[in-house]
């Protein structure tokens, strides 16, 4: 029998599965698909905008002690928040694919958007990382002439217009890959090759001048990814960082499968394609829950459920026309309206967020889900990351930030209170 | 101020204006139109796509439905390829019985609307998904039609006859002399409204097509007409449910007719007055009434994706009149305010449908010249729009030409496959001031997506192209060089093949003009897209394209922070537009509160 049945593999689900399973709890992860992590810029943000005001933070555990009452963040209390990230932080450098933060203790990072935008988090990859608007170094942004996901010059021009020394350059598209589809993550795998890797290293450094820093589309490898990084700095003697881009993610395909990885070394397992459909409970205990995969059902027995589904995003939410809005499998009490009215503002980049997503699931700071008067709603059931109610992940920017951090601490939470697998 | 003399001066660019400049211009008439937006802003833009057979007005309208059968056959030569051949049925459902569907067929005769009944097992048969308890079928002559590609390509063929086109040009007032009994109205005082400049447009004739808007444009003349706003919600379905054009066999109503269009299908419409034609606001209930209503043509039908709502504003005229919108007559009238209110040098033209534009502008400019005196045959009927060599619309085309060309790594928009050259060749030939407007005249935006990757793509494109096109002009001095080269690289390229991705493989060299000053705001091209998108998303938004909802905000906020782009508080023209009913951002939010 399974101590705890994961539903759900992003960012949440995969921290929780990978907790459990590192302090020895017999854990399977079943999903649908992958989850938001193949669409994210692959950075570790924990609160970038203050929800009410916008206003930009600059120490996001601090300041993440401010919000309601209510937020994810405040059920975790900042201790909490600060050791799930440093775990989560540990087990990616495991993998080889660090995530440092900023030299400055606690401080956000500001890192340029593909459109020159200023994007705060808190962590990010390592390739990511000379990028920081607070460097010196005057940057040259490099796209490729017909990738349609990255235009130099209007990062270039947005970056100048806040005050940043940046300038563009192109290099031909067809160094890299002569396919017809220019799909990013086809393009990173191009330039894996060490021959594809000396060609571009040589174009760069024709281009650079002393002093700068390099800002590329993020296409630097996938598997490969940190012997391409490397080397093309060496080679070109300046420090390189990639901008993210339009899904799908390389960076965020990087996180996942070092998080898959982790999860494989404790002995955890990951099962794709599989929807949760039904489930069965007797009194507060859930028993099991049922998928569909390959046209037979199949009953997941366990001790303990996990529900990581991500909200709207992630299908954990579905809604109808008639202004119903549910929760896919557990059908669990939701803080939105039952009203379609109630759930838009007329602006869609208006700074306070469409009403509709910060709905969610109410839970305790255990991270169960419970009932309008506060009692949990099932014994054996945990809620973590983007289903929880009372906080806009993508808005406020704590999307990582709410999924690995209620995604360990439910976990943790969950094995000191069951005593199960210690 | 650069005053413009002119024969003919045109009021509004939607479907009846360009047709008014078209058939003048084919007369031999030195035309200039102007349009306040972009061609095809009004209720041209905004409506169901239905090249009417006639068979909705028999019973209730015969004037209007004898009019539709005749252009209905005309505009399938005239403007082939705008047209798909999806035929029509009116399917007699269990609620429509009674002896409507007998009046229906002898009316059809009355009119000489084609109609043949078939059984409801072979219409079943083409159309799985309609209701299988529907006891007759009728089938008709109607046929899905793209405006915005129509109202292009008049345009384009009256510029060709020498016409002249201002987008982007609002009138502000009728220059008038004389006394209140006698008056002349001798052109129109217009605002470019991209630079701001105001100028004069004098003519011996001015035609309003203004549309829903006529009834303001009269008032400048100092004559009233009583235009009836009737508003119509219209709502697209992800996919293309139907092939056939699907209508009620019953009285006009709302949510009687399934429309097939391009990859889309579009249930409609509604008909409700209202007070101004640019408040457009669609309430949960009409969409709700659509889909209740589409249940009972295709069961089931509002359970599937819904993409996207809109509204358009009928400019029904009745003199008169005093009931319901609906129950106003669709006929075309042509206002001769000579006549009428003693004003000389000034025709209204009003009412009617898309499918009556020619017509419309044919009946208009045959009373210009009676009243010019002279005698100028109409073209229009046996004259053709350029591109009519590409046959009939057929829903693979594009497809077929992206795959045949190996264009796959140039679409910048997978949804309508749109490409890279199409979007250059687009902003390069036609003005271009918000995406909003390569949305019309190439499709991007419009499908499942909604703008969630194109936006971002778009903008760049456009903006890059700008910044390279100046360093080529700093490069060299000689600006008429520039200019001129960007007009023969590509001699072959026509309006006629916009939407072709074929025809725009290869794009050419951008020069940098005027009229691309917008196109160097990316930031604000993609605010004002965005805006526009959301729009006419919100009123359907639940289930799966709520996750889309979802995943722009992932791309637009998380991944590329556009909301705190500089330049935040820059605007265009129609910034206040895509804010709701066409208010500002901040009264729109105060009334949700
Ligand atoms: C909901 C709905 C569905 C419909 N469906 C169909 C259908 O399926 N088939 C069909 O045949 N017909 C249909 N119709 C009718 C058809 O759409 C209209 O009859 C037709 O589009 C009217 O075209 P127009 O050129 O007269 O008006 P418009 O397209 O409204 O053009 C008027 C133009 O004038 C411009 N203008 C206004 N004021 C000024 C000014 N001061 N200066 C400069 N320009 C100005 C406006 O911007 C506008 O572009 C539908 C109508 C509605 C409302």
């Amino acid at each position: 029998m399974l101590d705890l049945l994961v539903i759900g593999a992003g960012l949440a689900g995969l921290s929780a599965a990978v907790a459990a399973a590192k302090a020895g709890l017999n854990v399977r992860v079943i999903a649908k698909g992958q989850g938001v992590t193949h669409w994210h810029a692959g950075t570790l943000d924990v609160l970038g905008y203050l929800p009410l005001t916008d206003a930009p933070i600059q120490a996001p555990l601090a300041a993440s002690q401010t919000l309601p009452p209510e937020h994810p963040y405040r059920l975790l209390g900042e201790t909490r928040l600060r050791d799930a990230l440093a775990m989560f932080s540990d087990w990616l450098a495991a993998s080889k694919l660090a995530y440092p933060s900023s030299a400055t203790p606690d401080q956000n990072l500001w890192l340029p958007s593909a459109v020159g935008a200023v994007r705060p988090t808190f962590l990010a990859p390592q390739a990511q990382l000379a990028g920081d608007v607070s460097r010196p170094e005057p940057m040259l942004i490099v796209g490729f002439h017909g990738l349609r996901d990255f235009y130099p010059q209007w990062i270039v021009e947005n970056l100048t217009k806040q005050g940043y020394l940046a300038r563009a350059a192109f290099l031909p598209l067809n160094m890299i890959n002569e396919l017809l589809e220019r799909n990013n993550v086809q393009l990173a795998e191009q330039l894996e090759p060490p021959s594809a890797r000396g060609r571009l290293a040589a174009a760069l450094k024709k281009l650079c001048q002393p002093g700068e820093r390099i800002g590329l589309p993020a296409i630097l490898g996938v598997n490969e990814h940190l012997a391409v990084w490397q080397d093309l700095q060496t080679e070109v003697d300046a420090p390189i960082f990639e901008i993210p881009t339009l899904p799908p993610s390389v960076p965020g395909i990087r996180l996942y499968r070092a998080l898959q990885q982790q999860l494989m070394a404790a002995g955890g397992r990951i099962e794709m394609n599989m929807e949760a459909l039904a489930f069965k409970a007797e009194g507060q205990q859930i028993q099991w829950v049922e998928t569909a995969t390959s046209a037979r059902p199949l009953k997941h027995y366990a001790k303990n459920f996990l529900l990581a589904t991500g909200g709207v995003l992630g299908g954990g939410f579905n809604s109808d026309h008639t202004g119903r809005f549910w929760e896919t499998i557990f059908d669990l009490p939701l803080t939105v309206p039952q009203d379609r009215n109630a759930w838009f503002r007329h602006q869609f980049l208006h700074p306070q967020g469409q009403p509709v997503f910060s709905g969610g699931v109410l839970v305790n700071d255990h991270f169960q889900p419970v009932e309008q008067n506060g009692t949990p709603v099932y014994n054996n059931l945990w809620a973590v990351g983007g289903v929880l109610a009372h906080a806009d992940p993508i808005r406020e920017r704590s999307l990582e930030g709410i999924a690995i951090a209620t995604g360990i601490s439910a976990t943790q939470g969950m094995i000191a209170q069951t005593h199960a697998g210690v | 101020m650069k005053n413009l003399n002119t024969e003919i001066l045109v009021i509004g660019g939607g479907s009846t204006g360009t047709g008014v400049a078209w058939d003048a211009a084919l007369r031999g008439f030195q035309v200039t139109l102007v349009e306040k937006r972009d061609l095809t802003h009004g209720t041209t833009g905004r409506y169901h796509g239905l090249l009417h057979s006639g068979g909705r007005y028999v019973v209730k309208d015969p004037r209007s439905a004898v009019e539709c059968i005749h252009e209905n056959q005309i505009l399938r030569h005239t403007h082939t390829q705008c047209i798909e051949e999806t035929s029509g049925f009116f399917v007699v459902t269990p609620e429509d019985e009674g002896d409507f569907p007998d009046k229906f067929k002898a009316a059809c005769a009355a009119c000489r609307v084609p109609c043949t009944e078939i059984s409801a097992q072979e219409a079943l048969r083409h159309e799985p998904l309609l209701n299988p308890r529907i006891s007759r079928v009728f089938e008709v002559p109607d046929a899905s039609a793209d405006s915005f590609l129509a109202t292009h390509l008049t345009a384009q063929a009256a510029r060709q006859a020498g016409a002249q086109i201002l987008v982007y040009h609002e009138v502000l007032d009728l220059i008038t002399e004389g006394t209140e009994q006698d008056r002349r109205v001798l052109g129109a005082k217009v605002r470019d409204v991209a630079t701001g400049e105001e100028f004069n447009i004098y003519a011996n004739m001015t035609i309003s097509a203004a549309g829903a808007w006529a009834g303001q444009v009269a008032r400048m003349a100092g004559c009233t007409v009583n235009i009836i706003p009737g508003k119509g919600v219209m709502v697209a379905m992800n996919h293309r449910v139907v092939n056939t054009v699907i209508n009620r066999c019953k009285m006009p109503s709302d949510g009687d007719i399934i429309v097939p269009i391009h990859t889309v299908a579009v249930i409609g419409t509604t008909d409700e007055r209202v007070s101004d034609p640019e408040k457009l606001r669609i309430e949960p209930w009409e969409v709700q009434l659509m889909l209740d209503e589409g249940d009972k043509l295709l069961p089931g039908l509002s359970k599937a994706r819904v993409l996207r709502a809109w509204a358009g504003v009928r400019p029904l005229y009745q003199e008169g009149f005093k009931g319901e919108s609906r129950d106003a007559t669709r006929a075309l009238t042509l206002l001769d305010h000579q006549s009428r209110d003693g004003i000389a040098g000034f025709l209204t033209i009003t009412g009617g449908k898309w499918t009556t534009f020619r017509l419309m502008a044919e009946t208009v400019v045959d009373k210009a010249c009676e009243q010019l005196g002279t005698r100028k045959p109409c073209a229009t009927e046996t004259t053709p729009v350029p591109g009519i060599e590409q046959g009939h619309y057929w829903l693979g085309h594009r497809l077929h030409e992206v795959e045949e060309n190996r264009l796959q790594g140039e679409l910048i928009c997978e949804c309508e496959l749109v490409t890279r050259g199409m979007l250059e060749q687009a902003t390069q030939r036609n003005p271009t001031i918000t995406l909003d407007d390569l949305r019309r005249d190439i499709r991007l935006g419009m499908g499942p997506c909604q703008g969630g990757f194109c936006t971002m793509r778009a903008a760049g494109i456009l903006h890059e192209n700008v910044t390279l096109g100046m360093q080529n002009m700093k490069a060299s001095p000689d600006a008429e060089l520039v200019n001129r080269k960007s007009q023969i690289v590509n001699p072959e390229w026509d309006v006629a093949y916009m939407q072709s991705p074929a025809h725009n493989a290869t794009a050419d060299e951008v020069a940098p003009s005027a009229q691309h000053s917008a196109l160097s705001t990316p930031n604000l091209l993609l605010r004002d897209f965005l805006q526009e998108r959301w729009k006419g998303l919100t009123p359907v938004l639940w289930g799966q394209q709520l996750k889309q909802a979802r995943l722009d905000e992932l791309i637009y906020l998380s991944i590329l922070n556009s909301d705190h782009l500089p330049d935040a508080d820059t605007i265009s023209p129609l910034t206040d537009f895509y804010h709701f009913d066409g208010g500002t951002s901040r009264e729109a939010e105060s009334d949700h509160a």
